[in-house]
């Protein structure tokens, strides 16, 4: 029998292969000495094109003129962000992994629901620019005014509106905590359950659900689609002229803030190397305040406010201790 | 309907500069190259060159991610001809027909099949888009859980023509597709997942497991052949057999014309699109076809209905991210990512005021598709080559590269062990003659069909019959599969009787 390929062939071609793998490997841009010395990971737990994984690439141009070593993107996605969490802590704390992800809510998500392997206070956060909000929100056409004519329907009827919700959500939580203020029946709405904030701002904008809770910075992009209702914030900071949650239920209403999202590193990392932590925030810190990196985000609609670590990690603390408050919501629905 | 003013404009734009086409062929080649790789996605492609494009222009950096796009759906089929690995979940349907074509030494026919097909539908449904965009945006938010359900349900009608030889060993693999694609955590926030391992909160990663069971079951059961194609005469890799090919897919145009429609129609609903698709394609041209019982078995029809509605489901993707700035799937999310980066916002305003830009887009995916015809014929020459390479070094080598793929695509060992666990699971169904692209298609329908009859159930409150009257849109989808299935019944009882009454006229 004739072989076309013989074992030299195919020798031949692994070493040509191997040869390209080579070459194609990426340089180190800048060598210098001390942190950092080579490209530094970055952990994303979500896939490719969501927001953080956006917001990751976006910045990281910058972040790599400030840091003079290249950032290398590791997507992994899945489980509600436990599976890229707990690969992300399994890194080892020497600076040369950091994350970007959603760690409010994600991370004492993963805690309360998902037995997660690790604790909040093993996450230090260095900013968390995107600070994102529940909006309650209806098709453009519909029938529905405002907050008020929201809930008293629901006083009226618990059942007369569908919900477009994400089970275990921030989300969640802020519809249970107005329904409480309201004296309305938690058991007796009628929720419809997605799988992502996507879906649920697809289906409040083409009037397959009444109204949909969901980020309210998902929402941007379909303004032209929805009348918002509610924002579950103090503030309205993207200008939707909806009711607040403290014009509706009272200045001291209890909410929590949707997905905070940003850079983070191992806690035990700041504690084991404050040299190189310090020159990771200033790098972080100078990216985010240079004019063309805010210009560029802006440009798509991500986030660059410099908020610092002590303002970040302790809103994801705060975020943590009413999430847990409110465990038993977080339960499937 | 269509502007010629903008169209006026679209050409002028498109043809001032140079630089919108120097980025059409190196993104075809990119495309191509990462589409046949198994288990990079389209969307994975595209997100590796999406940093590239922060460096030009608006259209030449759509124009190169489109590109990719396209080439990158037809990409996929290529090692699904070959080696019955769909490179992406859209190619499931063309290794029904197209793998058994190659076996039979056929694979240059095969491949040009395909192109040609792929080629054909890119250009349909950009001509569709352009007359379809105004009226997608109208109709596709307002699609709900039951209009979804109902196009599941279609696609599981697929599973009865899946069956093979045994109709209960069919329904039965279907079954067993169906509940892996239930594991993990349901759209209601409830975890099936008894192990409690952390992988499968999300459930089974479908494609490793599409990859076991399709191809590494099939290449174990061949450790004892020599060569994909036993006739070494057959293994000639022919240029003019694979312009035959393209030939033969030229003589179905109704085929062509129903893949079209379908994935066009399919690809404009956010998350369903074209691994869909190409299953509703290929299950309504085989209930329709006189040869149906040569399906499965290497019949071209069933390659041209399958190629032919995955690429023309881009078209529908796009329709709805044009229209409605929203994303329906990955590939589309990082196209509106590159509109970000260029500081422009996709949506109705988008169109409105850009007329030209979007006449621009769809004219350059014309170009796209013709180029695709020239780069690809060239691609699938060079990769024909596996059928000369001998299954000693070639099935550990795909082994090795959809481990890989399948470590790319979940990041960690799950990937991997999906894999093997699911090439056990197929070689022992192939083994003991239960149809494992039954169980293929009930693993990719399976979450569909249950999150969507959750929703239905949770909007309606119990009440499916009123709910189900005041959602025209689902009623309408349920009277054209009652209708098609009629239609289909009733031809078959007239071929059946014409065949009964043969014998008496020649008496």
């Amino acid at each position: 029998m004739n072989n076309n390929f013989t074992r030299r062939d195919m020798l031949r071609i692994a070493s040509v292969g191997a040869a390209a793998a080579t070459v194609a490997s990426p340089a180190i841009l800048r060598a210098q000495s001390g942190y950092p010395d080579r490209p530094i990971n970055v952990v994303i737990p979500f896939d490719t094109g969501g927001y953080n994984d956006r917001l990751a690439r976006a910045s990281a141009p910058f972040l790599q003129e400030a840091l003079g070593q290249p950032l290398n993107m590791i997507n992994r996605g899945g489980a509600g962000a436990l599976l890229g969490h707990t690969f992300f802590m399994q890194q080892p704390d020497d600076g040369y992994t950091i994350s970007c992800s959603s760690f409010g809510p994600y991370v004492p998500l993963n805690i309360l629901t998902q037995d997660a392997p690790f604790t909040v206070d093993d996450f230090h956060m260095i900013n968390l620019p995107s600070q994102d909000y529940t909006l309650m929100a209806t098709a453009a056409d519909s029938d529905i005014q405002d907050a008020a004519d929201v809930i008293a329907r629901l006083q009226e009827n618990p059942g007369s509106l569908s919900i477009g919700i994400q089970p275990a959500s921030a989300d969640l939580v802020n519809l249970m905590l107005l329904l409480d203020a309201h004296g309305i029946e938690r058991d007796a709405v009628r929720l419809v359950t997605y799988d992502g904030g996507g879906p649920a701002r697809n289906a409040a904008a083409g009037g397959v659900v009444d109204i949909a809770l969901v980020g309210g910075q998902g929402f941007l992009p379909l303004r032209e689609q929805i009348r918002p209702v509610l924002v579950f914030d103090e503030v309205d900071n993207d200008d939707w002229g909806g009711d607040l949650i403290t014009d509706v239920s009272g200045a001291d209403a209890e909410f929590v803030y949707g997905s905070q999202r940003g850079w983070g590193v191992h806690s035990s990392f700041v504690e084991k190397h404050p040299d190189r932590y310090e020159i990771l925030l200033n790098a972080i810190e100078t990216a985010s305040k240079s004019p063309e990196m805010i210009e560029s985000l802006t440009n798509q609609q991500l986030a660059t406010d410099w908020r610092g670590p002590e303002v970040s990690n302790r809103a994801l603390r705060n975020t943590a201790a009413v999430m847990e408050q409110h465990i038993d919501l977080l339960a499937g629905t | 309907m269509i502007e010629f003013n903008d169209v006026n404009a679209a050409l002028t734009l498109l043809t001032s500069s140079l630089d919108a086409w120097i980025w059409l062929i190196p993104g075809l080649a990119i495309g191509l190259f990462f589409g046949a790789m198994p288990g990079i996605s389209i969307t994975m492609a595209m997100a590796i060159f999406l940093p590239m494009t922060m460096y030009m222009d608006f259209l030449p950096s759509i124009i190169f991610l489109t590109a990719i796009y396209t080439a990158a759906g037809f990409g996929g089929s290529v090692p699904a001809v070959l080696m019955n690995i769909p490179g992406t979940s859209s190619a499931v349907a063309t290794t029904f027909d197209g793998y058994p074509m190659s076996r039979a030494g056929r694979h240059n026919e095969a491949l040009g099949v395909a192109l040609a097909a792929s080629v054909i539908g890119t250009l349909f449904a950009y001509i569709l888009l352009m007359f379809l965009i105004a009226p997608v945006s109208r109709v596709v938010l307002k699609l709900g859980p039951l209009e979804l359900f109902a196009v599941a349900v279609w696609g599981m009608l697929l599973l009865g023509s899946l069956t093979g030889r045994s109709m209960s060993r069919g329904l039965l693999a279907g079954a067993f597709g169906v509940l892996v694609g239930t594991m993990g955590m349901n759209t209601a926030g409830h975890l099936r997942n008894p192990l409690e391992l952390p992988w499968l909160f999300d459930g089974v990663p479908v494609i490793p497991a599409m990859m076991g069971l399709l191809a590494a079951s099939q290449l174990i059961g061949l450790i004892t052949t020599d060569y994909l194609i036993e006739d070494e005469a057959s293994r000639k890799i022919s240029l003019k057999k694979i312009i035959g090919g393209m030939r033969l897919a030229l003589t179905h145009p109704t085929i062509i014309l129903r893949g079209s429609v379908i994935g066009v129609l399919v690809g404009t609903i956010p998350g369903v699109g074209s691994s869909i698709s190409n299953l509703l394609s290929y299950s309504e041209t085989k209930r329709n076809a006189h040869d149906a019982d040569t399906f499965g078995t290497g019949n071209p029809k069933g390659v041209i209905a399958a190629e032919s509605a995955n690429s023309s489901s881009e078209g529908g993707a796009m329709a709805t991210m044009l229209a409605l700035g929203i994303p329906g799937g990955g590939a589309t999310a990082i196209l509106l990512a590159a509109f970000a980066m260029q500081n422009i916002v996709g949506g109705p305003s988008f169109i409105a005021n850009n007329k030209d830009i979007v006449y621009a887009i769809i004219f350059a995916n014309f170009a796209q598709a013709v180029l695709l015809l020239g780069i690809g014929l060239g691609f699938v020459y060079i990769a024909g080559y596996v059928v000369r390479v001998p299954l000693r070094y070639l099935i550990p080598s795909v082994l090795v590269v959809s481990t890989f793929g399948a470590y790319a695509i979940e990041g960690n060992a799950a990937g991997p062990i999906t894999l093997v666990v699911f090439s056990v699971i197929g070689w022992a169904m192939v083994r003991y003659g239960y149809p494992v692209a039954a169980a293929v298609v009930g693993l990719l329908l399976g979450s569909l069909l249950e999150q969507n009859l959750i929703r239905t159930n949770q909007i309606s409150g119990g009440d499916f019959i009123g709910y189900a009257m005041e959602r025209p849109i689902a009623l309408v989808i349920f009277a054209l599969m009652a209708i098609s299935m009629a239609l289909s019944a009733l031809a078959k009882h007239r071929r059946k009787s014409r065949l009964a009454n043969l014998p008496d006229q020649s008496m």
